[in-house]
């Protein structure tokens, strides 16, 4: 049996990490939570994950400045990435402003939708 | 009279006459018959003023006193009763002995050319009236800026003048502002169109909208600029509440969609438990809802709030509280950043009764400008910010000083407006605009020091008993 794909959800929000891992551990994947890009940076330096779910407006590192550094990083950017953020327009101008940064993977706008979400995860770690 | 003489009195185009010493008309051209009608046996006054007495200044009698010739301006009146204005001059007849017989009169009519002067001084009248009286400030300058008219409203806010240099007057400045639209039009010859933050001499802060627009001499060179400046605060102000009210709809929309998110979640959780017959995570599912529930009831009440005149929430809490919450939250950028911070809190400060989130967020705004200040300052090696607490009596005053690059007067002056910002493309022109705002609101004030390049030093006086009541020791700003 393979093993259960590694995801990590980056959020300010402990309702929404709450919500999101039971949500994929209900569907078979194993989770791994920070509420901001420190913490986020410190989880990927323990253990790569298969996918992350990223917030863009959180206090500390931003998902904006987390982002940037994956994309930027040989050793993370292969990493899919879907955004959910509330705040669309700060992220499209972060990413208009600096083309040398690849779009995201996925993109998700709160409130999400659970089918969606699993679509999204289900499409990226296959 | 010789012929050809008499032929040229006779058409001369001008109303000739001879007068005898008692002024009696002796002799008198065609053109003046036709306009004045016969004149035998008749006197001057009576045929030119109508008048039945000698004229109070009559320039034959001087002529036939003095022998000199003389000039007048008088109106007579013709045939048909019709005012004419005249330039009358006379001039002696002598005899052969050298004694004056008689005086020659002569009058040109200028009742065209009096008609044209009046309504020439009219026509300047009236521009200057609209110059003078037109609700905006108006000033013509010079190649050099310097100021050679104004208009009367402008006298009245900014004093009489004349020959000082506009920057001066408008901005307290000591250089010309950049870009200048006094100088663009000067070089392109083209109205241009700018937005300045000015200071009246009584140092009220106005925002206003400037044209500045060529005048030319007759040969099409630009021989000085008008400038034409609205006041548009009023605009401004208006314009701020929108802004105000367009940041709090933008922050609750973004959070209403995370609440929306957390409250999917614990439906989910709660479901999925009931499923599962996993009671903790039902317990955990509803507890979600209901924190979220509670978080939209206080978000709707927070828009209400700010919907209408937002008065602050006052409450009476220890001020030394709000400075070390405040400061053990910057303290970690400071150090991101190298810059040395420092503490200084009077321990006997005591309570205030504020509006504690936002007098936190006005002390955080103060406190981000002060980083900004010395991340930006590439001259000096160490960088420093200091927090100082001091409690009085009727208020409590906190100063945030930092070394970093400080502002130049013309920015010192417009740091409180909407809209301005020094950090090019880093600011948005909200931050002391909004942080003086909640000063204001709190019945308190915020007073700016700063010289570029050494630093600057914001002192932030707030009444302990709230709004209505002014600092013990208000200092002007």
């Amino acid at each position: 049996m393979a093993s259960k794909k590694k995801i990590l959800i980056v959020d300010d929000e402990q309702d929404i990490l709450t919500y999101l891992s039971t949500l994929l551990e209900d569907n078979g994947y194993n989770t791994v939570l920070a509420k901001n890009g420190e913490e986020a940076l410190k989880q990927m330096e323990a253990a790569l994950p298969d996918l992350i779910t990223l917030d863009i407006s959180m206090p500390g590192k931003s998902g904006v400045k987390f982002y940037r550094d994956m994309k930027v990083d040989d050793r993370w950017k292969h990493i899919p990435i879907i955004i959910i953020t509330g705040v669309s327009e700060d992220f499209k101008k972060f990413i208009s402003s600096r083309q040398q940064v690849p779009p995201p993977e996925g993109y998700l706008s709160k409130p999400i939708e659970k089918e969606e979400i699993l679509a999204l995860v289900k499409k990226f770690t296959a | 009279m010789d012929l050809n003489y008499k032929q040229f009195f006779e058409v001369m185009p001008a109303y000739l006459t001879i007068l005898d010493r008692d002024l009696r008309i002796i002799a008198a051209n065609q053109r003046f018959r036709k306009d004045f009608g016969e004149f035998e046996g008749r006197y001057c006054y009576q045929i030119n003023r109508h008048r039945s007495e000698r004229c109070e200044q009559c320039p034959a009698e001087r002529t036939f006193r003095d022998g000199l010739r003389h000039g007048i301006e008088e109106q007579f009146k013709n045939l048909s009763g019709q005012e004419v204005s005249l330039i009358v001059y006379t001039t002696p007849i002598r005899n052969e002995g050298g004694e004056i017989t008689a005086v020659m009169k002569m009058a040109t009519d200028i009742t065209e050319i009096k008609l044209l002067q009046n309504q020439l001084r009219e026509s300047r009248e009236r521009y200057r009236q609209l110059f003078e009286e037109v609700p905006c400030y108006i000033t013509i300058q010079d190649r050099d800026l310097h100021i050679i008219e104004a208009n009367r409203q402008f006298r009245e806010d900014f004093g009489d003048v004349l020959g000082c240099k506009c920057y001066q007057v408008y901005m307290h400045r000591t250089e010309e502002c950049l870009p200048c639209s006094v100088k663009q039009t000067f070089q392109d010859g083209q109205v241009h169109q700018i937005e300045e933050v000015v200071t009246s001499r009584d140092g009220q802060q106005m925002n206003v909208l400037v044209y500045a627009a060529p005048i030319r001499d007759g040969g099409g060179e630009i021989i000085s600029v008008i400038e034409m400046s609205t006041n548009i605060s009023q605009i401004r102000q208006l314009q701020s509440q929108l802004t105000s009210l367009g940041l709090v709809i933008s922050s609750i929309s973004h959070g209403i969609k995370g609440l929306l998110t957390s409250l999917d979640g614990g439906i989910y959780l709660v479901n999925s438990g009931l499923e599962k017959n996993n009671q903790e995570r039902v317990k955990q599912g509803w507890q979600m809802v209901e924190r979220n529930v509670a978080r939209i009831k206080t978000m709707v009440l927070d828009l209400l709030y700010y919907a209408k005149d937002r008065d602050p929430d006052l409450e009476w809490i220890p001020t030394l509280m709000v400075a070390e919450e405040v400061c053990e939250l910057m303290q970690g950028k400071a150090k991101e950043y190298g810059i040395d911070f420092q503490c200084a809190f009077d321990p006997g400060a005591g309570h205030f009764a504020v509006d504690a989130k936002a007098i936190r967020s006005l002390l955080v705004n103060l406190i981000e400008n002060a980083l900004d200040a010395c991340r930006v300052d590439k001259k000096k090696n160490k960088h420093q910010i200091k927090i100082r607490l001091k409690g009085y009596p009727e208020f409590v005053e906190f100063e945030v000083y930092d070394n970093g690059i400080g502002m130049d007067q013309e920015t010192r002056e417009r740091a409180f407006s909407l809209f301005f910002s020094s950090k090019a493309g880093d600011g948005t022109g909200l931050g002391l605009f909004i942080s003086n705002k909640i000063a204001q609101v709190h019945g308190g004030e915020i007073k700016l020091e700063s010289e570029l390049n050494k630093g600057t030093r914001v002192t932030i006086q707030l009444p302990r008993k709230g709004p209505g009541s002014k600092p013990a020791s208000p200092k002007p700003l």
